[in-house]
This record gives structure tokens, sequence and C-alpha cells, in this order.
């Protein structure tokens, strides 16, 4: 298959050099835009795989290209912002963005989710989806419950049994947030005592494996005071 | 002088018996005197040695004198058998008791002998001459003519009598004046010691009022004059039931005394309460204050001085002119009302033209106020709308402020990444992008810690609150930070009672606070010291507390700590951003919680307070 084209968008020059620079150096091809117009007219011309978005820009800003680029298209977009709270990211995800950067970014954390956005699209975002009954698919997340297997953004992640078995038991009930004794008992088949510890352990295992940035969780959130969760995408 | 003396004379045991003691004394000298005035015992013979210069003696005499006088007017008859010896001579008659009338028998009585002859009067070598010098019958003009003679006395036998009787009631009043003295010195001793620690308690030197010193001031005094005048009436109005001297004392005596007991024991109770309560308002320095005198007086002064003092007006025009106009209004009214009620009494019809003018001030001061209060209201919205602008432009300064910094920041990461990745650099080089990495990644901290903080501090942060449990989210923090604290080498001790800590907070912010705080002390402790996180349900308030000794001395106070950017070591050398505990204090307190740091020499201890939500049953799913 030929080079994937990302398209950067960002009014800041150097922040576009620099990203053009990393991304050449990951092996992609990049396209340059810095303000919202000129990036819906590329990517309505050209053939681009993965659009990294600034918000605050003239003409057109972030939040808006993300709507109107969703309207034709459904590649991947990752929103990347000075603003990091977190009403500004939900925004962003809702607007249809598939990921969301902070400003100002790790260089390598930004190339491991453009690659995993991109393999998630390319090679596996089509096929997958609610074909077979036994798959539990969460984002990039696959749970395939006869094979016992996870993959994330396509690529087989080895679990441990009682890791699996959390997973197993978040995933079918994205969304809904588990105390550490109901993970334990659930699991482990023994009476919860002071548990939290183990099932933390466990839950931060899991996502050093599953997480770009484990300490940013994209998938595997702890809910602080009450529990953990899968996140429902 | 000895705490162990203090603790026994501010004892309230102490001091109520004291008090007692004090009422009873008092009582006991009342009863005392009543006794004496049963017993009929006269006091004179205290003062007075010899019975034939006391008073009793000169009241005989007296009487006798004008025994001598009525025969001579003829208003008596001369009794053969009375107490003295006499003779009276007016040239025509002679009056006797004595066969031999002679003057020498007379003066034999020596002590009890009073002469009148050739218009003088005589008394014996050893008598008290005061009857006869004071006595209104040595006035010439009541009758006693120059011829007249008169000798009277009074037998040796019957003084000597009289004598001894004197001496007795002399001694047995004795022990009573004695007793009653020592009574009064030690009601002096025991007020003495009453004044001094009334109001004060073991263990502090605070001075205590009680109930009783709510009571006004003049109050107490008219009390205090009033409690013991109705008490003198009520002991005169005693029943005073004379009797047979000497005799033992009857019942309805019995019962009076007991009257009199009670009476006088009620009275000095109240009275010596009120005296020590104004005792304790003089040492508190509000006797004067606290009275109404003083509350009345102080009323009128604030009146006057409240209706002319425009002074803290004046630096306020609008209202300057408001209270300029007030006064004038009040005073021409005043006058207006006046000038009516005059005119009325003189009966003039001129007596409609002030109400009418009062008509035209009160539509001139409407109007004006209502001017000033227009002006007021505007000033009022000006500076709210003023004070929401700044706020507004607050929030705008923190977001423009942050994403300038960001986007530099992105650049200069982005591209130290890029040189580091460099594979024609030198390794001199190699080392120099390895600090420009580290360093722009720890400015990356700093800046998102700083606006974290800028917005809680300034209200602009929002919080989600949720019911969360304080207990889990402590050990989801310490789970979380295992990693951080093993590497650390410290042991960690955590005392989490059974049961759930339900509080409203925000779950992701008190993990903030919780991780800042226990990562201080990983970052500070001494080396082998031990982290101590304990969490405690204290009258439905959950406290958290972490403690853990410093690796270094904490010369700085509490304040300099919290203070943004200071960090304990002065060098600043470790990683970090220095507003960790900033942050926690600001986070805690935007989830409605209490945030508090106490230093014990090498202790440092965080507190961290939430008030427990309502139903406390509620498990998690």
């Amino acid at each position: 298959m030929d080079k994937a084209r990302i398209l950067v968008v960002d009014d800041d020059r150097e922040i576009s050099n620099a990203l053009e620079k990393l991304l050449v150096r990951e092996d992609y091809e990049v396209s340059k835009a810095y303000n919202g117009l000129d990036a819906l007219d590329m990517v309505m011309t050209e053939s681009i795989q993965l659009i990294l978005l600034d918000i605050m820009m003239p003409k057109l800003d972030g939040l808006s290209a993300t709507l109107k680029i969703r309207e034709k298209k459904n590649i991947p977009i990752i929103i990347l912002s000075a603003k990091s709270e977190d009403s500004d990211k939900i925004l962003g995800l809702s607007m249809g963005a598939d990921d969301y950067v902070t400003k100002p970014f790790n260089p390598q954390e930004l190339m491991a989710r453009v690659k995993s956005q991109l393999r998630r699209y390319m090679k596996f975002g089509d096929i997958g989806n609610g074909e077979r009954s036994s798959r539990i698919c969460v984002g990039g997340l696959c749970l395939d419950t006869d094979a016992k297997q996870l993959t994330v953004d396509g690529e087989q992640v080895r679990l441990t049994a009682k890791e699996y078995r959390i997973l197993e038991l978040l995933m079918s009930n994205a969304g809904i947030v588990f105390s550490a004794e109901k993970i334990y008992e659930a699991v482990w088949n023994e009476i919860a005592y002071s548990v939290e510890n183990t099932v933390m352990v466990h839950i931060r295992r899991i996502r050093e494996k599953i997480e770009i940035n484990p300490k940013e969780p994209n998938y595997l959130k702890v809910v602080w005071g009450i529990g953990y969760k899968i996140e429902k995408v | 002088m000895g705490t162990k003396l203090r603790r026994f004379s501010r004892n309230p045991a102490t001091k109520a018996i004291a008090f007692i003691l004090f009422v009873l004394l008092i009582t006991a000298q009342i009863v005392s005197v009543q006794y004496v005035r049963f017993q009929g015992l006269n006091p004179d013979s205290l003062f007075v040695e010899n019975y034939k210069d006391s008073g009793s003696f000169e009241a005989e005499v007296r009487r006798a004198i004008s025994f001598t006088r009525d025969v001579l007017a003829g208003k008596a008859v001369p009794k053969q058998y009375v107490e003295f010896y006499y003779y009276i001579n007016d040239i025509d008659n002679t009056w006797t008791n004595v066969k031999d009338a002679s003057r020498e028998f007379f003066a034999q009585n020596d002590t009890a002998f009073y002469a009148f002859d050739n218009g003088n009067w005589a008394t014996g070598e050893n008598t008290n001459p005061a009857p006869v010098v004071n006595d209104y019958y040595s006035n010439y003009d009541y009758g006693l003519k120059q011829y007249y003679t008169i000798y009277i006395a009074f037998p040796k036998s019957f003084m000597e009598q009289k004598q001894a009787a004197w001496q007795k009631n002399a001694d047995r009043l004795m022990p009573f004046v004695i007793a009653f003295v020592a009574g009064i010195i030690m009601e002096l001793l025991l007020l003495g010691y009453l004044a001094a620690v009334t109001g004060r308690k073991r263990g502090d030197n605070e001075l205590h009022a009680s109930g009783l010193d709510s009571v006004y001031s003049d109050l107490q005094i008219a009390f205090i004059i009033l409690i013991p005048y109705i008490w003198s009436r009520i002991i005169t109005g005693a029943p005073y039931i004379d009797q047979v001297r000497r005799a033992p004392m009857n019942t309805a005596q019995i019962f009076s005394i007991a009257y009199v007991v009670l009476a006088t024991a009620a009275a000095f109770t109240a009275v010596g309460l009120l005296l020590l309560s104004m005792i304790r308002k003089l040492k508190a320095h509000r006797l004067l204050k606290h009275s109404l005198l003083y509350l009345a007086g102080y009323f009128v002064y604030d009146f006057f001085k409240s209706l002319f003092d425009g002074r803290r007006f004046s630096n306020y025009p609008l209202t300057k002119s408001l209270f300029y106009r007030q006064l004038l209004f009040i005073c021409t009214s005043f006058i207006m009302v006046l000038a009516t009620f005059l005119l009325i009494a003189a009966r003039t019809f001129l007596c409609i033209l002030p109400p009418l003018l009062e008509a035209g001030i009160i539509y001139w001061f409407v109007k004006g106020s209502r001017k000033t209060f227009d002006d007021i209201n505007k000033g009022f919205n000006e500076s709210f709308e003023g004070q929401m602008k700044s706020e507004r432009m607050k929030i705008a300064l923190i977001t423009n402020v942050s994403h300038d910094l960001k986007t530099p920041l992105t650049s200069i990461i982005s591209y130290a990444d890029l040189l580091s990745n460099e594979e024609s650099l030198s390794d001199a080089a190699r080392d120099y992008v390895k600090v420009l990495v580290d360093k722009s990644n720890r400015l990356k901290h700093i800046v998102s810690d700083l606006f974290d903080l800028a917005k809680s501090t300034s209200g602009n942060m929002p919080v989600e609150f949720e019911k969360i449990d304080l207990k889990r989210l402590v050990e989801q923090t310490l789970a979380d930070m295992n990693g951080d604290i093993e590497k650390s080498g410290l042991a960690l001790r955590t005392k989490l009672p059974e049961g759930v800590f339900n509080i409203m907070a925000d779950g992701k912010k008190l993990y903030r606070v919780f991780q800042n705080v226990v990562d201080n002390a990983l970052k500070y402790s001494l080396l082998g010291t031990r982290i101590y996180i304990e969490l405690e349900n204290r009258n439905g308030t959950a406290v958290a507390t972490i403690k853990n000794t410093a690796g270094y001395e904490m010369d700085f106070t509490v304040e300099e700590i919290m203070q943004r950017f200071n960090r304990g070591d002065k060098s600043r050398t470790t990683e970090g951003s220095g507003l960790g505990l900033s942050i926690a204090e600001s986070f805690t307190q935007v989830c409605g919680g209490d945030f508090k740091v106490d230093i014990d020499g090498d202790l440092f201890k965080v507190t961290i307070q939430f008030k427990l939500a309502q139903n406390q049953v509620t498990a998690i799913a």
C-alpha cells in the first residue's frame, strides 16, 4: 500500500513544520493547511487518510471544520489544541473527532496516536463492527470471547487470565462503573476484603497494554472515589 | 504563690462555703442583738463603769427631782415609801420621809446626794452632777424659788445593790460584744477573699461572668438599698416580747428569733450575691457601662450624634446631599409644626400658612431624594457591571495567556524532539538537547499547574459534584501511586476505618488533591521514615490526615509554604512546579472542603476535611 497522507492544519507555521518533520520521520506523506477553509478544500480534492487539526484558527475554526468534514468524509480526525479543559475535549469528540490531544503534546505519544488511528481506519475499521456476536468492541478495542483474545486497533495484545476477565466484565458493560469489590468478586470468585490495591494493580497493567498514554487513558478509566469503567465510545 | 493555693482558693466549693459562712455570721450577729434585747441587757454597762454615772441612774434622779417639783406644785401627794430619801421645804411646809431630815443625814449617802438650798444645786462628794447640771429643772423660771430647800439622797444599800447588778450586766454582755467584733472582722476578711476570687476560675486567668451580672448595675444598686430597707422593716416589725429578766426565752420569743433568722439570711444572701456581682463587673471594667443610666445616656448621645454627624457621609457626595437634605427637612418641618401651633394659639387665620409651606418642603424633599436614589442605583449598577466585566476579562486573560504560552512551548518540545533524533549531532550537542527536552517538559508541567491554580482560585473552574466515597478515593489514589511509593523507599502506614465515607465532591479534583499531598510527602520525607495516612469520622465530618517527617529543617511558616511557588527547600532543586500544595488547597476548597497544614518540629501534617453526605447507607454498585 502507498504511504498514508496526513493533513496538518495549524495556523502556527513552526508547529506545522515540526509536525511535518515528525510525520515524515515516521514515513508518512504530509499536506499542510493554515486555516479551516483551506483544510476543507484539501480534504475534498486530495486523497487524505488522517487529519491533525488545530482548534483556534482564522477563517474557520477546528470544531466547525470537523463538523463540515464529517458531512462528507469518514477519515480519522485528531484535534490538537491548547484548550485542555474536560469540557473542551468532550465538545471536540462529540463534534466527530476521533481523538483529542492537548498542546503541548509529547511527540512520541502523538505519533503513537496517529498510528493507532490509521491502523484502525485502514486495516480494520470497516471489517469488524458487529459481524460476530462473540466480539465485543469498544473504540479500537476488540475482545473475541471465543478465542479469548484482545486486539487494540487490530493488533493482538497478550493478556493474563485475570486481566482478560476484568476487561470482559468492563467491556461488556461499557460505561458502567464497577467498584473494586464488584470486580474482585466477579473475577476472583472470592469475598472481597480490602482489594482496592489488588484490583488497581491489574487495572494499571491492563492500561499499559491497551493505552497509548497510561497516565491519560482513553479507554480504561478510574472514577475517583467510586470505581472503574471502560469509556463508552 | 503556689498554684495549689490558687486551685484551692478558686475552687467553687471553697467560694460557696465562704459565702455561706459570711451570711451565717451576719445572721448570728443580728440574732445575738435580738437576744440581748430580749434579755433586757443594757449596753451602757459596758461603757460606764459605775451605776451612779449611768444614764439609768440619771433617769432615776430626774424622776425624783420631778417628784419634788410635783410635790411643791401641789400636784403630787408626797409618798412615804419611795426608793430615795427626800426633804422638801418651802418655808410654809415641810415634806419628808425621814425622821432626821438634817443635811448631814442626807450627805452621808455621798454617791447619790442632791441638795437645793440658797438658790443653788449642790451634790454629794462622789455624786454625778449630770442630772442637776443638765436638767431642765435647774431653770429658775420653772417655779423653783430661792427660798426652797430640797434634799434628795439614794440610800447607800440601794446604790450598792444597783452597782452589783450593773457589774453583772456588763459581765454578761462582754462575750456578746467580743463575738460581735470578731464576727465583723471575720466578715470583712471573707468579703475581701470573695471579692478577690469572684469571677476567677481554676485553670485560667479569664474573668467569668455569671447570670446575675446581666442585671443592670443601677438596678443592682437599687436592690442593694431596697433589700436592707425591707429587711430592717421586717426586723423592727418582729414581735418584741418583753419578759422577766434573766428567765429563759419563751416560745413566742423563739418564733420571733426564727423569723429574724430567716429574714436576715435571705436578705444578706441576696445583698451579698449582688455585691459580688458588682465587684465582678468592676473588675471587668463594665460596672458603669452596663447600667441603664449609661445606656440611656448613650442612646441620647448617639441620637444627637447621628442626627448631626455628617462626617461619615462626606466622602460620598450622593449620601452627603441626602443627609443634609434630610437634616434640613427635619429641622424645617419641626419649625413649621411649632409655627402652626403658635399661630393657632394666637387665633390668627395665618395658621394655614405653615402647613402649606410644609407641603412644599415635602415635595422638594421627595423630589430631591428620588434623584439621589436614582444616582445611587446607577452608580451601583455601573460598579456591578464593571465587576462582571473584569471577571469576564479575567477568564479571557487566563484562556489567552494559556494559549499564548502553550503554542510556543509546543514548538519547543517538538523541535527538541526532532533535534534529539538528529543523527549528525555530536555527543555534547546530544547532552544539550537532552537538557532542552527535560526542561521543556518541566515547563509544560508548570504551565499546566499554573493554569489549573489560576482557574480554581479565580472561581473559573467547572466542578462536577457527585457522591463519592472518600475512603475509596484514598485507597485508589494510593494504589495508583504504588509505583512512586515503592520507588521512594518510604513506608506507608494507613488507618482507614471500616465503613463508607460518602461526601459530595469532584472525584478528579480530589484525586489531584491527595495525589499532590502524598507526592509532596514522598518528595520531602526523611529517608527511612514512615508516612501516616488516616481517615476518621469526627461528628459527621470526614477528616483525612497525612503526616510525614521532613527530611530537612522546615524553617518556614505554614503561610509561607502555602504561598504560591514556595517550596520547602530554598534551593529549589527538586522536580516539580512548587504549586502542588497550593493546588491541593485550592481544589479542596473548590470541592467545598477544608485544607489545613500544620508544622510541628519535623512533623509535617496536612488535614483535609469534608462534611459527610446525609444518607450514609447508600452502597455503591
